[in-house]
């Protein structure tokens, strides 16, 4: 849908001419038109406050000039000059100002080298300062929080880290502004510490070196780091980052803006949580058990053994008897060679990953779609109400919970139904909590009170699909009262935000994927996608539904087929269509009969088991019944607790040695790039797999992770768009990403039609490329 | 000499008029009585306080009538009145006078407004360390409410108001408008950006108009003897009576009701008694301590807006201080620097870091440690606030300083020079070391 | 800790204003006449009372200098210092304070009696020199007028009294300053040569 054109204006600034949308500010002019207006107060993610007094222009025809560039929208026809005296002199007076107090110790500053303070001293700045007294000094540093600390000599008093914490984070223990005139101070409120996972964000936005982060003093100087934008690999949000890396070693992540995922911010899991690229216990050779200890081996000894292995199991008992578990965190082109491995070189079914438990799709949704979120996180913003179901953001998803903070202050209504406590509590106009176990049946409460109270609206209301789990909705909760005594829900809450999603502008459903595992919810995405539709809250943007997954690519390891009844693109194993084409593009045939699930595989159902980037003895009750297993394989960054088990270890590379695409929990497919040397030892997923499926008998010749996404682009009708050129140029792409509509950037949310008859099918999407490039 | 007619302060020491009884007795919401019963449209109100020529009695002199008017007709929002009656400006002390003794007249100037402007909901923003004042006007709109004179359906007209009795908690800031709103919702006094301005954007989001006390204070008496009869007080742009208040090296401080052009030495040697201690004058503040010192030549001066402006000052809030011969500049300078460095909300630089450089180097001369370049310093750190700050605290900030240099360079020079103070006590202590 | 009676006025206090949030200032007040000065637990009453977050109350309260961060003494003297009680004398005042006292400004006595500090104009010029105790004027103060009000304080405060608060409604405002030189009322357009040579002056 295209959005309405804002209207262009005229503006001259220092004899550049440019044409910018009504409500630019002149800072942002004078930037587009390449020209630096230095700022400190201002950010470009929060309102204008006015405070520092840097950003000093001249405006004809404004009265009162010098006139600040970051508080004055532009006007058509307005013409600007950054360079006269009184601009000069101004800028001058308060650098001198700022510098004051200022201890001046960028030799041992972190910030020293992109120090903003620094660097417009140098080039708007006096020479020298006249300021002849004695400087104020405090008690330095104050660690404000675990990961941060704060010099208050530093400090210019700009307040972006209290704006962002009290404004944007609306954290709970936040920084603040303490005092006021020349005692006014960054702190915390007395007796309480900076608690907040996106309080790394106050370190990137200080201006100065006033806020700094604890594992990044003393480390480096900023300009002996190189800087490599790639996508984080801690959840499933996929915000943006900027991968600093000195000798061989992340020293930091930063955000590096994507404003539709991300909006600027990093959390501080992602901003801090490499540890694991860098650690000592990285395996840096292949293991082969021999008698009873993992030794280590040569890739060539090691691979060999897998493939021979897997191969005799296979030969021996059917294919059925060797089984694959795959990664949420690997790479899309990775998962598609796991599942292609599997199916293709070993004739099995039998793959999977840890996921949250989604009834099949085609009973429950008129399109047959698969479990995934109709709307997108910048829609968040267009949402009237928000609605989360056993979901937590702040904890699993955290830079949503940023948006939706963002959706709330501009007036959307937070609704939380939570067993637990939530961070989103505190803001939102409802909570629901209930008795353990008991969420399945709150939500089907829900649908009872749709029919009950002649709630339901739009076109589905009465479509055969959703009259059909709407009956059994309603059969399941007859007496409301009754179930939501039972549920320990207060009826009449119940009710309440029934009426409120049935009476919504736009309402956003989202559960949390593992919610799906809770006892009794197990058709809580099916019932969630049911109420979503039977109130018409589906296709369009800002309202929606569906799940939020927890992993950096949970969708994509789902997309690409890392599951026993779905081939990539979820068409089903039986699926003639897609089997027609995966044949023409893998030149063999695949097994037909679904395979066996994760739990089905641990719980042994196969005879050897092929698991990468995943550590399943982590979620089992016994982990020594991994020792049944005739042949274990892990590939992994470190020995995993599953790999004590394991026959075989390959050691793997992390995301920042890779190139590759994720692809996020609204459907977003984003380039990763290779932002460090890699360990000498471990090798790329993909390239294990590659290696296995030679050995295998495949004439598997992939040069790179590019040509495995050619690949999938000509398998998966839903990515047929995609090519590494296009990915990596782009701000992400969200599927289905089609040839025709990848220039905007794919769906951002999915239309009526798609609900109403599904997903692109095999036969309407010509194949682009061949495989292999 | 002929008594001027009072406005305000007419009745304001008679026993009880504080309370409603005696308010009434002596004309008290008749105003208001007169223009809900006549009716008067809101808009004839409006008309009425623009013919009168009233302007702002806070320190800008804004003719109040032209910024109620500056309201939009319509709008989705609550629209609300301020009445700012904090009053902190050094050398101001009318506000607090009105409100301990004559609080009603203040009360039934801000319904009068408020029904001028449509406004549904006033706030009275009482400075906080002014308890007194504070418990005054709490009783005084208590009382009309009790009255009738607020709340639903006023005498019969069908208006309805609400008025809210705010206290402050110490900050000068406040008495900024667009601070004192912000800290009337709840929050620290920084100031707002403007635009958008109070008119269109105020309190909670809602076209706002916001007066000084003294201003809503005049307004009934404008309703009740017409706007001509007020205008015929005072000068051609001018218009009416003013409470000048004058402090300092004077034998009678006080409050003087007085006819805008009043000339400057009428105040001081008339009303006040001339300087005390039979010295001479040195210096005048104005309006306030924010705005610039004149010198005894300037003594003629009426005291209207235009012709303080003239004689290279301001009006303000007519807080006249007076300095006598034996007063060293620099000490008085210093300590009007003081209280702007404390008083600077800390949010922009300029003021924030100026204010505190600026009493640093004052405290330096007045001890006798000052250089010579600190007098074109001082004058540069004032060029370097003035215009480039957020708000006009620290415009305000410069004023004294840039006027005592202009006017008193020889002393900031013997100052340098000798050590030690020219005039004064501090003159007779013997020269400091210089470091 | 803040009484329920307290938290009581403070919601009442909020039903005058559009926002909970406005009322942070009457709130802060009332959480203060609980204790004396503002404690974590009287800072939190208050964002509870209003459902904020007690980082913004905290935040909001140290702009404004009205508010305690400690216990102060069982009288808090405040002298006005700016220019108009500079020009008249203050500083002398304070120093006669401070050594009656024997603290320094912003200090408490070690008995708690006292605390004695500076302040910001008070508006009150045209009676300066002038100070307050617990928020409640004495103008017009010299030396010795300051020692009997130290003595009325101290009895006071023997006594058991609380702080004396001014003013009757009978236009009494400013007279009630024992100790203190009478105060001279406000003069309003009254020629000074006409009027009587001090006291209190009749229209």
């Amino acid at each position: 849908m295209p959005e309405e054109q804002p209207k262009m204006l005229t503006v001259t600034i220092d004899g550049r001419t440019i044409s910018v949308p009504e409500g630019t500010l002149v800072w942002k002019a004078a930037q587009l038109a390449g020209i630096e207006v230095p700022i400190y107060c201002y950010h470009p993610k929060m309102p204008p406050l006015g405070a520092c007094r840097m950003c000093f222009v001249e405006i004809e025809k404004l009265p009162k000039p010098p006139q600040t560039a970051c508080t004055t929208p532009v006007t058509d026809g307005m013409i600007v000059h950054t360079d006269t005296p009184l601009v000069k002199k101004s800028r001058q007076g308060t650098l001198e100002f700022l510098l004051i107090n200022h201890p001046l110790d960028c030799p041992i500053c972190d910030k020293g080298g992109e120090c903003d303070l620094q660097d417009f001293t140098l080039r708007h700045g006096p020479g020298g300062s006249r300021f002849d007294l004695t400087k104020r000094h405090y008690i330095k540093p104050i660690p404000v929080s675990d990961n941060v600390l704060l010099d208050r000599e530093r400090c210019i008093a700009c307040q972006r880290c209290v704006r962002f914490s009290q404004e944007v984070a609306m954290d709970e223990e936040g920084l603040i502004m303490n005092d006021r005139g020349f005692k006014i101070e960054v702190s915390t409120p007395p007796g309480s510490q900076y608690e907040s996972i996106f309080s790394g964000n106050t370190v990137e936005m200080c201006p100065v070196g006033a806020l700094t982060a604890k594992n990044f003093r003393f480390r480096t100087r900023p300009w002996e780091l190189r800087k490599t934008p790639s996508v984080c690999a801690s959840c499933s949000v996929g915000c943006n980052v900027r991968v600093d890396v000195r000798v061989d070693r992340i020293l930091r992540q930063m955000s590096h803006t994507n404003d539709s995922i991300d909006d600027g911010w990093l959390c501080d899991r992602g901003r801090w949580g490499f540890d694991y690229v860098n650690s000592q216990d990285r395996l840096r050779t292949p293991l082969v058990r021999k008698n009873g200890q993992l030794e280590p081996a040569t890739w060539d000894e090691a691979l060999d053994l897998v493939a021979t292995r897997l191969q005799e199991i296979a030969e021996r008992d059917g294919p059925d008897a060797v089984g694959g578990i795959g990664s949420t965190h690997t790479t899309n082109e990775e998962a598609y060679l796991f599942q292609k491995l599997l199916r293709a070189a070993l004739g099995t079914n039998n793959v999977d990953h840890h996921h949250g438990l989604f009834p099949a799709t085609t009973t429950s949704t008129p399109g047959q779609l698969p479990w995934v979120w109709t709307d997108s996180i910048a829609g968040l913003e267009k949402a009237s109400h928000i609605v989360l179901f056993a979901a937590n953001p702040y904890e699993r998803q955290p830079i949503i919970d940023l948006r939706i903070k963002k959706a709330q202050r501009a007036g959307a209504k937070i609704y939380v139904v939570s067993e637990k406590p939530t961070r989103l509590d505190r803001l939102a106009t409802l909570k629901l909590t209930y008795k353990s176990g008991q969420l399945g049946a709150v939500v089907q409460l829900l649908l009872s009170i749709l029919v009950s109270q002649n709630l339901t609206r739009g076109s589905y209301s009465d479509s055969r699909v959703l009259s059909e789990r709407l009956r059994q909705a309603v059969a399941g909760a007859s007496n409301s009262e009754i179930v939501a005594q039972q549920a320990g829900v207060d009826a009449e809450a119940v009710r309440a935000l029934a009426r409120e999603i049935a009476g919504a502008k736009g309402a956003v459903l989202l559960y949390d994927e593992m919610a799906t595992r809770e006892e009794g919810a197990e058709t809580l995405a099916a019932d969630l996608f049911t109420l979503a539709l039977a109130t018409d809250n589906v296709g369009r943007r800002g309202a929606g539904v569906g799940p939020l997954f927890e992993d950096n690519n949970s969708l994509g390891a789902r997309d690409m087929g890392l599951l026993p009844d779905s081939l990539p693109g979820y068409a089903s194993v039986e699926d003639d269509a897609m089997q027609a084409r995966l044949r023409r593009i893998w030149g063999e045939e695949m097994p037909k009969n679904p395979g066996l699930n994760y739990d089905q595989m641990l719980d042994g159902g196969v005879k050897a088991l092929y698991v990468m980037g995943a550590d399943p003895a982590r979620h089992m009750a016994d982990a020594a019944a991994l020792e049944k297993l005739e042949f274990l394989v892990v590939q992994a960054l470190a020995l995993n607790e599953t790999a004590q088990y394991a026959d075989v270890v390959l050691p793997a590379q992390s995301y920042a040695e890779k190139e590759g695409t994720f692809t996020n929990t609204e459907r977003c497919v984003q380039a990763v790039r290779q932002a460090m040397r890699p360990l000498p030892g471990p090798k790329a997923d993909w390239e294990i797999i590659t290696a296995l499926g030679q050995r295998l008998g495949q004439d598997w010749n992939y040069a790179s992770a590019r040509a495995i996404l050619n690949e999938i682009a000509s398998a998966l009708p839903i990515y047929s768009g995609l090519n590494w050129d296009v990915v990596s140029k782009s701000q992400g792409i969200r599927w289905p990403a089609l040839p025709e509509n990848i220039a905007e950037g794919g769906s951002p949310f999915l239309s009526l039609e798609i609900i109403q008859q599904g997903l692109p099918s095999v036969q309407e999407v010509a194949e682009t490329t061949a495989a292999g490039d | 000499m002929a008594q001027p007619e009072l406005i305000i302060t007419k009745h304001l020491n008679v026993p009880g008029m504080d309370t409603l009884a005696v308010y009434q007795q002596h004309g008290g919401y008749q105003a208001l009585e007169k223009t809900l019963k006549a009716p008067f449209q809101p808009d004839e109100v409006v008309e009425m306080v623009k013919k009168s020529g009233l302007r702002g009695r806070g320190g800008a002199g804004f003719p109040t009538g032209t910024k109620w008017g500056f309201l939009p007709k319509e709008s989705p929002k609550p629209r609300y009145l301020c009445c700012n009656a904090d009053e902190s400006e050094p050398g101001t002390f009318k506000d607090r006078m009105l409100m301990e003794k004559n609080p009603h007249l203040l009360v039934e100037g801000v319904i009068l407004s408020a029904y001028a402007t449509k406004v549904h909901h006033a706030f009275i923003y009482v400075r906080g360390e002014l308890a007194l004042a504070g418990r005054q006007v709490t009783r005084a709109v208590q009382e009309a409410y009790d009255a009738g004179y607020i709340g639903n359906n006023i005498l019969g007209s069908g208006y309805d108001l609400e008025v809210t009795v705010h206290r402050g908690a110490g900050a000068y800031i406040c008495g900024e408008e667009s601070a004192l709103m912000e800290s009337l919702e709840g929050r620290r006094g920084y100031p707002r950006l403007k635009p958008p301005f109070p008119a269109v954007v105020g309190l909670y989001g809602g076209p706002t108009v916001i007066n000084n006390a003294e201003t809503l204070a005049t307004v009934p008496a404008i309703i009740k003897n017409g706007p001509e009869w007020y205008a015929s007080f005072g000068t051609e742009k001018s218009k009416g009576t003013r409470i000048y208040c004058l402090s300092g090296h004077v034998n009678e401080p006080g409050n003087y009701e007085l006819p805008l052009g009043t000339p400057l030495r009428t105040l001081i040697e008339d009303y006040g008694g001339g300087v005390w201690k039979g010295k001479k004058l040195k210096a005048v503040v104005p309006g306030g301590s924010s705005t610039p010192f004149l010198t005894p030549d300037k003594l003629d001066t009426p005291m209207d807006f235009e012709s303080i402006a003239a004689a290279g000052s301001m009006l303000g809030s007519a807080g006249v201080i007076v300095l006598d011969e034996d007063t060293c500049i620099i000490g008085a300078v210093l300590r009007m620097s003081e209280f702007y460095r404390d008083e600077s909300c800390g949010k922009c630089t300029p003021c924030r870091e100026g204010t505190y450089w600026m009493v640093e180097l004052l405290e330096r001369l007045e001890h006798g440690h000052g250089s010579e370049k600190d007098v074109p310093l001082l004058l540069d750190i004032c060029d370097n606030i003035s215009g480039k700050s957020f708000c006009p605290l620290g415009d305000a900030a410069t004023s004294c300083i840039v006027s005592s240099i202009k006017l008193f360079r020889d002393e900031y020079l013997y100052h340098i020079r000798e050590g030690r103070c020219m005039v004064g006590p501090g003159a007779l202590a013997p020269a400091a070391a210089h470091a | 800790m803040v009484s329920d009676e307290a938290k009581q006025r403070m919601r009442a206090v909020a039903a005058h204003y559009p926002t909970l949030r406005s009322a942070i200032l009457p709130a802060l007040h009332i959480a203060q006449s609980e204790e004396g000065y503002l404690t974590q637990d009287a800072l939190e009453s208050v964002a509870e009372a209003l459902r904020l977050n007690p980082d913004e109350v905290k935040s909001v309260a140290t702009f404004y200098t009205m508010f305690f961060k400690e216990q102060p003494g069982k009288r808090v003297i405040k002298v006005c210092t700016s220019i108009s009680c500079y020009l008249r004398g203050c500083d002398q005042l304070m120093t006669h304070l401070e050594e009656r006292l024997g603290i320094k400004r912003g200090e408490t006595t070690p008995d708690g009696r006292f605390t004695l500090l500076t302040t910001e104009c008070l508006a009150s010029c045209g009676t300066a020199p002038v100070l307050q105790v617990n928020d409640e004027f004495v103008e017009n103060v010299t030396p010795e007028s300051a020692d009997t009000l130290l003595k009325e304080l101290n009895q006071e405060i023997d006594s058991g009294l609380p702080p004396r608060r001014q003013g009757q409604p009978n236009g009494a405002a400013a007279t009630g300053n024992v100790g203190a030189r009478p105060a001279k009322s406000d003069k309003a357009g009254k020629p000074a040569k006409s009027a009587p040579a001090s006291g209190k002056r009749s229209e």
